[in-house]
């Protein structure tokens, strides 16, 4: 590989070093080849020291607008505070409306009831998608 | 806090050794009350950390935070040195519907009728524009409007006691005159 040399400092390959856990290195390496290349091109006793353990740490969090239902003041991604009470997290799904609002769909089911407008715009309430 | 915990244990204290046959009944009653109750357990610490200096709240049975009694003692205006109670009662239906507010205290104002009726846009339930009740809403914004009726929601164009907004428009004076007349006698 030609560019072994020149990118060695780049931080995928020094991320999959050849010394990483032997049996995980198909597993942390995004760019299989590249590493498997060094690996070959130079042997492991002229490093100045190794990797043995790598731990990847990852978070997630929903890209949207709102992300706690102002009905319920709970997060979407959680069930309800009504499904919470009655065991009934598994049924709880998000509602969107076209005003790109979301709530909780059982919140959101008991206020059209009243008033068909979303809470935080007052425009008419239509539903865009409903899921989790 | 304090009065929900007790409230569970008691609940808990029943469930186990209450009769089998009523159970199922008295725990469903128990769980739609608890939305609301649950949903007070953050609004009644928030409104009582941030109420208008003019407003106290009482509780006059704290395993019942849905009920409460709200007084206003406005420090300026027409109804300055009166302290006004209103009642305020939140149904099982909270937040869905508007807490439910009267005024106990008898009073001489356009938007409060002699018996008690509140015309507050907030505490509308069908309301087809954007200042009617919805779930977005919480206590603090109900003590707030309900105290802003002595201030910047004081409305003489679109009363609720019509007779009161013709005498302020009649004879502002006289007026005066009367709302004291009803703060010396009921409202102190």
């Amino acid at each position: 590989m030609s560019t072994t040399k020149t990118s060695t400092m780049s931080m995928p390959q020094a991320a999959a070093n050849p010394e990483v856990g032997s049996g995980t290195s198909t597993g942390t390496s995004p760019a299989g080849s590249g590493p498997g290349t060094a690996t070959n091109a130079k042997p492991s006793d002229q490093r100045l020291f190794s990797l043995k353990k790598w731990n990847i740490v990852a978070m997630w969090s929903w890209d949207v607008e709102c992300d706690t239902c102002a009905i319920c003041r709970v997060q979407v991604m959680d069930a309800c505070l009504r499904c919470q009470t009655e065991n009934k997290q598994e049924e709880c799904v998000v509602v969107w409306g076209d005003c790109n609002h979301s709530f909780h769909n059982c919140c959101m089911s008991l206020w059209v009831k009243q008033n068909n407008r979303c809470p935080l715009c007052q425009q008419e309430w239509m539903v865009q998608r409903i899921g989790k | 806090m304090i009065t929900l915990s007790k409230k569970l244990k008691e609940d808990a204290a029943r469930k186990s050794s209450g009769s089998n046959s009523k159970s199922p009944d008295l725990n469903n009653s128990t769980k739609r009350v608890s939305i609301r109750d649950r949903l007070l357990i953050k609004e009644v610490p928030e409104m009582t950390s941030s109420l208008p200096k003019t407003c106290k709240v009482h509780f006059p049975d704290v395993h019942k935070l849905h009920h409460s009694l709200l007084t206003i003692s406005p420090e300026e205006g027409y109804w300055k040195d009166g302290k006004f109670i209103f009642e305020l009662t939140l149904t099982e239906e909270y937040n869905i519907a508007p807490p439910k507010v009267r005024c106990k205290t008898k009073i001489w104002h356009p938007n409060i009728s002699e018996e008690g009726q509140i015309c507050l846009s907030l505490l509308r339930e069908h309301s087809m524009d954007g200042t009617g009740w919805a779930p977005t809403r919480t206590l603090t914004d109900v003590v707030w409007g309900l105290n802003a009726l002595f201030t910047d929601l004081l409305n003489f164009d679109d009363p609720l006691n019509i007779e009161a907004a013709d005498h302020y428009l009649r004879d502002k004076r006289d007026f005066e005159v009367k709302v004291q007349r009803y703060v010396r006698n009921y409202a102190r």
